[in-house]
């Protein structure tokens, strides 16, 4: 049986969706990790574990997802923090040895590393025009 | 998930560090203080694991406000629940307060590489989770079907589609809207929607990153298609190659189809689809569309001819739409925001954006989606950030392999469809490909051709019999065995396979070679005519990059070599046979070797030019007498002009046994080397050394002799000269056209440095000196005007640092001895009343790109200021002075001598070399002109032609007694040079390496030129410099 039956089904969906989105955003915290082939390429795969490993390591709770290619190739891996509604802040070329700086200051002190920082990822998205 | 029940969710985190600061009192209180208010009921307190900020702890966080509290202790408890949960307002004193670390982050629409793009079929790239569909619901996925099944009758569909004028994004074009039209009114109950996924051209991964992080917006796509043309299958034929994209489809459609988007009676109403995945299995053809749809029927990818086109006939003879991925995605935002908004972006005849794989030599390769309209040049440096390791633009490939290259004069050309097919290029699916100087336009056009030919699936006579016979003729050339007539060889199979191929593959095959020879035509010849490789790329044509590199042939692997043993007098004589200066290049050389040395891909460069010196530096006490090649002969030979390229010429023909006079103008030999260079660049006994080498040679030197003035061509001829070679270099400043210009304080740039090297420098002490320019004569004159006194010495450049022409190190020496740039700076007008006083200048921006692929400087209004000044330089450029030959000898529009590619002017036995040809050059240049000069009229003595002389240039083989990998690590030295504080003088600067440490660079070489033995098969034996007809090439 579908889980859409009717349009109002999608709008539903949609709503929620949208909240679920809202929740995490504004409650947690989120690392987002481009996983298109330039990312995989560039060793995303082993940054992620890193990622998963420092959280499990120092018993955080984030919510580590993957999304595709920003556009950004040459500076693969892109790792994305976002935490409790503050501006989601891009890292590049994040190598699995970066990972626990990281971790440490943006995460646990609320710092940005500026010096591997790439920009600021506004919700709706990136140059719309 | 939320739960109605409660209005509010304190959430308190529980995790290690918030504990240690005390949220177990926090939480403790907060559900004690919710409870004595009364409002357990409506406000749930949750105790969460550990999401980071512990620094900050304890943390709160109110749901759904999105109130963010930090160290909260439980003595803040009461005050939070009556004034945050109570009365609903914020406690300031606990809220975060964003360190400036977060604000100094630059917001994404400020990066230059994202500033000017638009990303629309992008929007969701990076994102969104792709294997998720609810967060691509949640961003207004799925809205346009909805308002399509909704609102819309297919009829709808593919006016709205049409009125927004989308172009299929395959590259070929087309109106989409058209096409879908066109299948809709097609005769038939079955028709199919089919998305070209096979993106085959190398080098583009457009469609590939769509699929990957937002498959479902080609997927709503589609489905409207179908709707739109009443079909009720669709198939996507995505290359096997993108394992990635194939999961990620096959994970969209399952969960499209779980959630009733996909299959029977879509989200309830009768329209019904199925999607299906084909993969590609290795062939490029199947990108073109009827061998696409020949492949998903299970044949052999070959196309067919059209009509009929698959809109009325195509999968299994039924109606089928055929698009791109991009063309899809593109379609659920026009019918989001209608055909109008569509319509409104980029061009008026290719409105929308375009995506462009943007690779090769670029400093930010990767994906970017721009409105159509924007230039080339935006493109590769604004958004692209330029080209690596400052090495300059050659050209960009667009549209993969069947595309066209551009090189810098279009880098102002609009990109969409129609622009670029005026420059000779196609847009393509979007593949950008740009390659630098070090890139050889002959073998670039091999390659793509390579690719083509091998891609042919043979069906038709043009496509597979001329991509194979054009390939052999490219690789002839590329392999030093090309004959001119190729050229047209080339032109009639390119005409052939265009007008005669049966699908665009071998229509377009010869396209990257069209392009390249409209643009890059010399390149070819000199692969042709003179067996060259300018890039240093071609195997066969290049024994190493360094020695290919210079201009005259020098066969820098074996002198560095022999350095390397401490053997220099061998490698100095190596030197002289095509180079007699080796003591003025070891220090005014730009060393084009240099920068293309390969240990340079590595680290650094071998510092070739600080080897030479050194070389030279130790043979002072043996004086060289050039060795006499030849048969004494009577002929003699008059050259004009004293300068590198005069005195070349003249050594190489008293070398042939030819007697030579030099007449030179100035009371010194040397030319630029002795009027133009600085003593502290190139002392003047250097200088002399090498000039008497000359003389040593039988060459006789007669100064204060001026053309016109004490002899004329006429009388040199009436003399029994029977041969003359002009080598008058360029020694007339350009002016600069500017009011006030021709008055006291306004000197030249060569004026002044000839005047101070003449022996009669003008006291500065306390000036303030202004130079325009940005060459080398402008950075000699300056650093010349500080060490005679000036107090000031500014410089005036029109454009930026990194586009000045002179020498790297030279822009920095000045800087160090505190010389001012004024950059995007041109001087209007000079002030002072019969004497200088200052200059007027006006400041600049950059506008569009020039034919040289520079952004040409435009004028900001309302920018002038004044610079005080005593003297004024002007040094932006110089013509040769033709006093003495009016009208005797043909000239160019800027009076360089115009000459044949025998060096031989329009007079009979008159030929010219040096700077009077080419303009104002380098050293090595005019050497290496003296020496064809020679070749040329050493011919024409011994036959009575004028024919060029074309060498295959000889090289040692030099031992290699070391382990290079001993060498590894090593890195260049510093050169040694005097201190800023000791050098208001004209003592040379650059104080010459020592023994070791020449020796030790030189054993950092890699020995290119052992390894073209191998690779050529070639025996490890010297080879002498060979003319070509010898050899017998035609």
């Amino acid at each position: 049986m579908p889980k859409l039956k009717t349009i109002e089904d999608l709008q539903q969906i949609r709503e929620q969706a949208r909240r679920d989105l809202q929740v995490r955003t504004e409650t947690g915290t989120r690392i987002i990790v481009g996983m298109g082939t330039c990312g995989i390429a560039a060793g995303a795969r082993e940054t992620m574990h890193a990622i998963l490993e420092e959280l499990k390591r120092r018993g955080m709770e984030a919510h580590v997802t993957t999304v595709g290619c920003i556009g950004m190739c040459s500076r693969e891996p892109l790792v994305d923090i976002e935490q409790a509604g503050r501006p989601r802040v891009t890292y590049c070329n994040v190598h699995p040895d970066m990972v626990p700086r990281l971790i440490e200051e943006h995460l646990v002190h609320g710092r940005v590393v500026q010096e591997w920082a790439l920009g600021r990822v506004p919700t709706e998205g990136i140059g719309q025009g | 998930m939320t739960e109605p029940l409660y209005r509010a969710n304190v959430l308190v985190c529980g995790g290690t560090g918030c504990e240690a600061s005390g949220s177990a009192g926090t939480y403790h209180k907060l559900l004690e203080e919710v409870q004595r208010q009364g409002l357990a009921n409506e406000v749930q307190v949750i105790h969460t694991g550990c999401r980071g900020f512990c620094a900050m702890g304890p943390i709160v966080i109110i749901y759904p406000d999105g109130i963010f509290y930090c160290r909260v202790q439980d003595s803040d408890v009461p005050l939070l629940v009556e004034e945050t949960l109570v009365k609903g307002r914020v406690v300031p004193r606990l809220t975060y307060k964003e360190p400036s670390s977060h604000q100094a982050v630059p917001f994404y629409s400020e990066i230059p590489f994202y500033k000017k793009q638009m990303r629309i079929i992008l929007r969701n790239c990076g994102m969104i989770d792709p294997e998720n569909i609810e967060e691509y619901i949640a961003r207004d996925g799925y809205q346009a079907l909805t308002k399509v099944l909704t609102t819309m009758s297919p009829q709808d569909v593919y006016e709205e589609i049409k009125n927004s004028k989308l172009r299929g994004r395959g590259g070929a074009g087309f109106l989409t809207g058209l096409k879908w039209e066109f299948t809709a009114r097609a005769p038939g109950d079955i028709k199919y929607v089919v998305c070209n996924a096979d993106e085959g051209d190398p080098g583009a991964f457009m469609d590939r990153s769509v699929i990957e992080g937002d498959p479902h917006s080609l997927i709503e796509g589609m489905i409207i298609c179908a709707y739109a043309i009443g079909a009720r299958e669709g198939y996507i034929y995505c290359r096997a190659e993108y394992p990635l994209a194939i999961k990620r489809l096959h994970i969209a459609i399952a969960q499209a189809e779980e959630y009733g988007l996909l299959g029977d009676h879509i989200l309830g109403t009768d329209f019904c689809f199925h999607l299906h995945v084909k993969e590609g299995a290795g062939a490029f053809v199947c990108g073109e569309e009827t061998a696409l749809l020949a492949s998903i029927e299970g044949r052999r990818g070959e196309p067919r001819p059209r009509p009929p086109f698959p809109a009325v006939k195509g999968l299994w003879g039924r109606p089928t739409n055929l698009n791109n991925v991009k063309s899809y995605a593109s379609v659920p935002q026009i019918i989001l925001h209608g055909a109008d908004w569509f319509a409104n972006i980029g061009s008026p005849r290719s409105p929308g954006t375009a995506i462009f794989a943007l690779t090769g030599k670029v400093n930010n390769t990767g994906l970017v989606e721009v409105p159509m309209g924007i230039t080339l040049g935006e493109i590769i440096f604004d958004i692209g950030g330029g080209i690596p390791k400052g090495k300059a633009f050659k050209a960009v490939q667009t549209g993969g392999p069947l595309g066209g290259c551009i090189p810098a004069e279009h880098l102002n050309v609009q990109v969409d469809f129609d622009s670029l097919k005026e420059v000779g290029a196609v847009m393509g699916s979007g593949g950008m490909i740009v390659v630098d100087e070090d890139t050889c336009m002959v073998e670039f056009a091999r390659f793509f051709l390579t690719f083509a030919a091998a891609e042919s699936c043979g069906k038709c006579v043009p496509c597979r019999m001329g991509g194979k016979r054009l390939l052999e003729v490219l690789t002839r050339i590329t392999t030093g065995q090309g004959r001119l007539e190729d050229l047209k060889l080339i032109r009639e199979i390119a005409a052939g396979m265009e007008t005669g191929s049966l699908c665009a593959l071998g229509q377009l095959t010869p396209g990257p070679i069209n392009a390249a020879l409209r643009y890059f035509e010399e390149e070819f010849i000199r692969h042709i005519v003179d067996k060259r490789c300018p890039a240093g790329v071609c195997k066969e044509l290049v024994r190493a990059r360094c020695t290919n590199a210079c201009p005259a042939d020098v066969d820098v692997p074996s002198y560095v070599a022999l350095v390397a043993q401490g053997r220099y007098a061998e490698g100095l004589e190596i030197h002289r046979r095509t180079n007699p200066f080796p003591l003025i290049c070891g220090r005014v050389c730009p060393a084009f070797c240099q920068t293309r040395c390969r240990r340079g891909d590595i680290d650094e460069p071998i510092a070739i030019r600080a080897v030479k010196r050194f070389m030279a530096d130790q043979e002072l006490a043996h004086p060289w007498t050039p060795p006499l090649l030849d048969s004494p002969k009577t002929d003699r030979v008059a050259v004009v002009g004293a300068g590198p390229a005069g005195l070349t010429a003249a050594l190489r023909l008293a070398q042939q046994g030819y007697r030579v006079t030099v007449f030179e103008k100035l009371p010194v030999a040397g030319g630029m080397m002795a009027v133009g260079i600085p003593e502290y660049r190139l002392p003047r006994d250097i200088l002399n050394v090498e000039i008497d080498n000359i003389r040593r040679a039988g060459v006789e030197i007669r100064c204060n002799q001026a053309l016109g003035r004490d002899f004329t061509l006429d009388s040199l001829f009436a003399e029994g000269y029977r041969a003359v070679v002009l080598a008058i270099g360029a020694h007339q400043s350009g002016r600069l056209r500017i009011a006030g210009e021709d008055q006291a304080g306004v000197v030249h740039g060569v004026d002044f440095l000839r005047a101070v090297a003449l022996g009669q420098p003008p006291d500065l002490t306390g000036r303030r000196v202004g130079v325009v320019g940005g060459g080398n004569v402008a950075i000699d004159a300056a650093r010349t005007a500080w060490r005679l006194g000036a107090s000031q010495v500014h410089i005036l450049y029109r454009r930026r640092r990194e586009d000045m022409p002179a020498y790297k190190e030279e822009i920095q020496a000045a800087e160090e001895e505190g010389i001012l740039f004024h950059f995007l700076t041109n001087p209007t007008r000079v002030l002072g009343d019969g004497q200088v006083t200052g200059v007027e200048c006006l400041k600049h921006t950059l506008g569009e790109f020039d034919r040289s692929g520079r952004r040409r400087p435009v004028p900001l209004a309302g920018s002038e200021f004044v610079i005080e000044l005593d003297m004024l330089i002007p040094a932006i450029g110089q013509t040769p002075d033709l006093t003495g030959l009016q009208d005797q000898v043909a000239v160019r529009r800027d009076n360089t001598f115009q000459v044949n590619d025998a060096l031989a002017t329009s007079r009979p036995g008159v030929f010219a070399a040096g700077d009077a040809v080419t303009g104002p050059a380098t050293v090595v240049e005019a050497v290496a002109q003296g020496n064809a000069v020679a070749r040329a009229v050493d011919h024409y003595l011994r036959t009575g032609q004028v024919e060029k002389i074309v060498t295959l240039p000889g090289y040692e083989v030099v031992n290699q007694p070391f382990n290079l990998d001993d060498y590894a690590e090593a890195r260049p030295p510093r050169m040694p040079e005097l201190p800023v504080a000791e050098r208001r003088n004209f003592q040379e600067v650059e104080l010459g390496l020592d023994e070791q440490a020449a020796q030790e660079e030189c054993k950092r070489c890699l020995r290119c030129d052992l390894e073209w033995l191998e690779e050529m098969g070639l025996a490890f034996e010297p080879v002498p410099q060979r003319e070509l007809a010898e050899i017998g090439f035609s």
